[in-house]
């Protein structure tokens, strides 16, 4: 089976996306206004822009080394704008009184997990070449 | 939490830290690393072992900036998304990034400097040198721009603030003694 690196890195950033929905859903994290908003969250947020946008756009067509810094960098940015907007505007999702690694404001919480998006793109980078590489063994 | 009232000094600050701070380094990042937008032309031109051995030096040099940058753009949209949120994390953050920012500016300028890159006549024939002079001013103005404006903003603690306690203790000795 052959891969491309753009699909790979769309694949690899929707199951990190379930991943990250899953657990956040199992410790009860965070709650969704609606049903349809974790779905809009994985596909458009976690696939098309931290994955393919970010992570294949900076990370995915030459070689990763000395690019890093630019994944993580441009993956918390745009994730403490979207926490941001969430936060303050669209209140699709609001936080559970649980504390989160020790961090008890919603405020606070949400520009923690801002940028701890910036591990998507990285991770997706990661994970994509690993998923070509063994798509190629197949 | 919604968005609570910002003044228009603030939204203007903010929107410094997103778009300067946070947005632009990325955007620098990712042409540097996809296109030779960023680059002065003597790293083109390479006429002489000199200029080679200067744009080896310069390469390298650009090439360890992007992990400093990083902590720059992450507390800049730090600082902007605290302070929309009108709360005081974004003194804290804006004081961190702006002292950050000013601090890559020296390096960058103390590095263009004693390489002769900020000479006249190296920086009126190319272009890529005038455009990394002018992020180094901006970068440098905006840092001590945001420091100023943080270090009396109303969002810093009082407790931090040891010369407002002070006042604050001498009023009420004043009007104490008044009495």
């Amino acid at each position: 089976m052959h891969l491309d690196l753009p699909l790979a890195c769309f694949i690899t950033a929707l199951a990190i996306g379930v991943c990250v929905e899953a657990l956040a859903w199992a410790l009860r994290l965070w709650r969704y206004r609606s049903p349809i908003f974790p779905l809009i969250n994985i596909l458009l947020v976690f696939g098309l822009i931290e994955g393919l946008s970010v992570g294949w756009f900076v990370g995915g067509r030459d070689a990763l080394r000395g690019v890093f810094p630019v994944l993580f960098m441009a993956g918390a940015v745009l994730g403490i704008l979207i926490e941001g907007l969430n936060e303050f505007w669209l209140h699709a999702w609001s936080w559970s009184a649980r504390p989160l690694l020790g961090v008890r404001r919603s405020i606070d919480k949400a520009a923690f997990v801002g940028v701890t998006w910036g591990f998507v793109p990285l991770l997706t980078v990661l994970l994509a070449r690993l998923l070509m590489t063994l798509s190629v063994e197949v | 939490m919604t968005a609570p009232k910002v003044s228009v000094a603030d939204r203007l600050h903010a929107a410094a830290f997103a778009i300067g701070g946070s947005g632009l380094v990325c955007a620098y990042w990712i042409a540097f690393f996809h296109s030779d937008l960023t680059l002065p032309n003597f790293v083109h031109n390479l006429t002489s072992p000199a200029v080679v051995k200067l744009a080896t030096v310069y390469m390298g040099f650009e090439s360890a900036f992007p992990l400093a940058d990083l902590f720059v753009a992450v507390t800049s949209a730090l600082a902007a998304f605290y302070l929309v949120g009108q709360d005081a994390k974004a003194v804290l953050f804006g004081l961190v990034a702006s002292g950050a920012l000013g601090f890559l500016a020296f390096i960058d300028i103390s590095f263009n400097l004693l390489h002769g890159l900020y000479a006249p006549a190296t920086l009126f024939r190319d272009v890529g040198l005038q455009m990394e002079a002018l992020i180094n001013v901006s970068c440098l103005v905006g840092a001590i721009w945001s420091i100023w404006r943080l270090w009396s903003h109303p969002l810093r603690r009082a407790e931090d603030r040891p010369s407002r306690l002070l006042d604050g203790a001498l009023g009420v000795d004043a009007a104490e003694a008044g009495r």
